[in-house]
């Protein structure tokens, strides 16, 4: 028998300060539902004033009682190891190709994340921590994540994932997602992402304690379950870092208002916006993403100012070497990889002001399939 | 319970329950009196036991007292075959009320809004009203949560954005592209936007659902303008209010257009006629140059994910880089409660945009309420050409507002 964990947030102020997160987000006035947990909590005095009556659930609510779930056409699989919504794909989350821009299926991701974490009556406060978590001032941050599309949903497409999480490592979890295209049933892409805590007064990487494994475990799959099982698999290749001359980038970017979430913290799906942004256009053209890697290394802020950088990546001689010519921000002269239909870029975000890191990634195109 | 509703049913109901508004017109049609007059009804009424219903005697009693006063013919000679027809009759004038029992009861437990959903599972949303409003619901988000702990003024605006394309949608009135009648297409016309009125009372915050509902009607001769109501799903507050007016261009000349007669004809049938859903803000929108902008922010471009289908800027982009020039104390500590926006011209991935932003004085004719802000806008690019032209105005957030008010008058003093 599951047992279901007893949520207490007692200071919401410290719970939603420098919180890096991005999976699990939500202000606390209005989260209405707490399948299965009970939340307390004081009135704070702060912006984000509770109103006590909205927080306070009782454990035998059954979930599904408010509209947004009645709504939500989601819920987690009958053995309760993972968690499956359904969206359908609107007109102002497709792009250029009128398909499903990456960062659509990235929020996609985000929000069934959040929504799985939640069902399983993980913080109501939204940040899916558990309660010893909480008590710690240990928060989740992402530290990588994989997509890979095989076919991107078109405007009013209904796609369905599932999400599920799992132990990693000594200090990590991960979190796997598979995507299909409910018409045809058809697996249409793939994900997977590793998460570590954080302590979110130090800033510093903690190893996952027993106590916290407890809690989360039982809501994960026994077995291993990989969104990627194959060995070698890209979703684990080594990204070199770029270093100049390198031969595409978009320099000078900075965060909009929009990018920000509830902490004043760069939303991680907006680095993968940036990444794209010194793409040629030749490339965004005529191919469409076909997987994009990145690893987090360190926050970007709000009033960061951002380089996005991108040069080739060739696979001769089973090594990855990225490559640079002059630093202009056109294509020059193709080389070997233009020939292929497929191109592989590695990537680099790093603060103008003194190049320090903020994340590195790779990116596989394919060309546009004729629709 | 039921008895009265078949009661009621049967009768004319001149009252309908509290939740059948104007939106509900067609249900209410259904309290006309079944179509079985015969005076015959009333003789085999008695002749035989009438269907219990829930353990109460069927209404054919009442049915009797109502057909007494019917015309008085004298009845038929009682042979086996003359009742064969009254059997039927019975059996028919059963089956309606049966029916239309169902229906009101249906109606009378009916909540507001919750067929939409039954029927609307994936919110795809549905006309109403006739035939002339759509309706969908959206629910909000994680990520269309701002820094603000609410959903941006931009999912506002997608989402209307959203249900105008659906509305045509739904409506048979979408061609080829986002927005063109297939008349139109023929025509190389586009529906262009050039104004925008948003109110916000309210915005909704996460996990909340919010239903918008959208409809269109004239808008002088050569105009279209269509109109937005958005109401929380689950209390029917009224969150936000947006009008905007739209005409006709060529897309291949650039230049306005009238409205080709074809075309009329596929959309005059769905304008409605009524009011606008808010007052027009007639007040002048002020152009803004170096001199007049306190503040200014240079150097904006178009990202990938803001193009449309067209390569164009999506309109809900430019609000975005209107707030970028915005003061941050205001932004912190305000929201914005109403926006009128005005739309030059278009911009597409290679251009390069500047935001203006000016406080306006509180002194102005406008009058604001304490604590609130005034602001104009210019979104320009770079050579002047003048891309949106704009006014905002802000309200506190919280009470606690009072010292950055302080701060921002002391800057501008």
């Amino acid at each position: 028998m599951l047992k279901f964990p007893y949520c207490n947030v007692t200071d919401l102020n410290q719970a939603l300060a420098q919180c890096r997160f991005v999976g699990l987000l939500g202000p606390l006035a209005s989260r209405r539902q707490s399948p299965r947990a009970v939340v307390s909590c004081s009135p704070s005095s702060s912006e984000f004033s509770l109103t006590p009556v909205q927080a306070v659930m009782s454990c035998q609510q059954q979930v599904g009682s408010s509209l947004v779930n009645r709504l939500r056409l989601g819920g987690l699989t009958e053995d309760g190891l993972s968690y499956k919504e359904k969206f359908i794909i609107r007109g102002f989350e497709v792009g250029i190709n009128k398909i499903a821009t990456i960062e659509t299926i990235a929020n996609l991701l985000q929000e069934v994340g959040s929504n799985h974490a939640q069902s399983v009556g993980f913080s109501t406060d939204g940040f899916g921590t558990t309660p010893t978590m909480r008590k710690l001032h240990l928060i989740w941050v992402t530290a990588r994540m994989h997509i890979e599309v095989y076919k991107y949903p078109a405007w009013r497409d209904v796609i369905e994932i599932e999400t599920w999480s799992q132990n990693e490592g000594r200090i990590g979890t991960r979190r796997d997602w598979i995507l299909n295209e409910v018409a045809t049933g058809e697996v249409i892409g793939r994900a997977t992402s590793k998460w570590v805590m954080m302590n979110q007064d130090t800033r510093r990487m903690q190893k996952v304690s027993d106590d916290v494994k407890e809690e989360y475990l039982v809501f994960c799959p026994r077995e291993p379950r990989l969104a990627f099982s194959e060995k070698n698999n890209k979703s684990l290749k080594r990204i070199a870092k770029l270093e100049d001359p390198v031969r595409y980038s978009k320099l000078g970017l900075k965060p909009r208002r929009a990018d920000l979430d509830m902490n004043q913290h760069v939303n991680n799906v907006t680095y993968i916006g940036w990444v794209l942004e010194s793409i040629p256009k030749e490339i965004i053209d005529t191919h469409e993403l076909q997987a994009i890697t990145l690893f987090y290394r360190r926050e970007c802020q709000q009033y960061d100012v951002v380089d996005s950088l991108t040069g080739l990546e060739l696979t001769e001689d089973s090594k990855t070497v990225s490559v640079g010519t002059n630093g202009s921000a056109t294509a020059t002269a193709t080389t070997r990889e233009d020939d292929h239909d497929c191109h592989r870029f590695l990537h680099l975000l790093r603060l103008s002001s003194d190049g320090r890191e903020i994340s590195r990634g790779r990116t596989e195109w394919r060309k546009k399939p004729t629709r | 319970m039921v008895a009265t509703a078949v009661t009621s049913a049967f009768f004319s109901v001149t009252s309908s329950p509290d939740s059948s508004d104007s939106k509900n017109k067609k249900l209410g049609s259904m309290k006309s009196k079944p179509s079985v007059s015969s005076g015959s009804l009333q003789v085999k009424a008695n002749a035989q036991a009438p269907p219990k219903i829930n353990g109460t005697v069927a209404v054919t009693t009442s049915v009797e007292g109502s057909k007494n006063d019917d015309g008085a013919s004298s009845p038929p000679p009682r042979t086996f075959i003359n009742q064969l027809p009254d059997w039927s009759m019975l059996l028919a004038a059963i089956t309606t009320i049966f029916l239309a029992a169902e229906k009101q009861w249906m109606m009378l437990d009916w909540k507001p809004r919750r067929p939409d959903m039954v029927i609307d599972p994936f919110g795809i949303g549905k006309i109403v009203q006739d035939g002339l409003v759509f309706s969908q619901n959206f629910s909000i988000r994680s990520y269309e949560i701002g820094v603000d702990q609410t959903a941006s003024i931009e999912t506002l605006m997608n989402h209307l954005q959203e249900t105008a394309i659906n509305h045509c949608r739904s409506a048979g009135l979408l061609g080829e592209g986002f927005g063109a009648t297939p008349e139109m297409c023929k025509k190389n016309l586009i529906w262009v936007v050039t104004r925008m009125q948003v109110v916000v009372d309210r915005y909704p915050t996460w996990g909340d659902v919010v239903q918008v509902d959208t409809w269109v009607s004239a808008s002088g001769k050569n105009g279209m303008r269509r109109d937005w109501l958005v109401s929380n799903s689950e209390t029917g507050e009224i969150l936000t209010r947006a009008t905007s007016v739209w005409v006709m261009m060529n897309k291949l000349t650039r230049r306005l257009s009238k409205i080709p007669e074809e075309v009329r004809g596929e959309i005059e049938p769905f304008f409605m006629s009524s009011d606008p859903v808010l007052a027009e803000d007639s007040q002048k929108l002020v152009k803004l140059d170096d001199s007049t902008a306190e503040h200014v922010c240079k150097g904006l471009t178009p990202k990938w994910s803001d193009l449309d289908v067209n390569q164009h800027v999506n309109n809900v982009k430019y609000i975005g880089w209107i707030l970028e020039s915005a003061p941050l104390p205001i932004l912190e500590s305000h929201e914005l409660s109403a926006m009128t926006l005005e739309y030059r011209r278009e911009c597409g991935r290679d251009s390069v945009l500047q935001s203006l932003t000016t406080v306006s004085d509180s002194n102005t004719e406008n009058a604001v309420n304490v604590g609130e802000f005034n602001c104009q806008h210019l979104l320009r690019l770079e050579d002047g050409a003048e891309i949106v032209r704009g006014r905002t105005r802000w309200r506190p957030k919280h009470a606690e507002s009072s010292a950055n008010m302080d701060q921002i008058s002391a800057e501008r003093a």
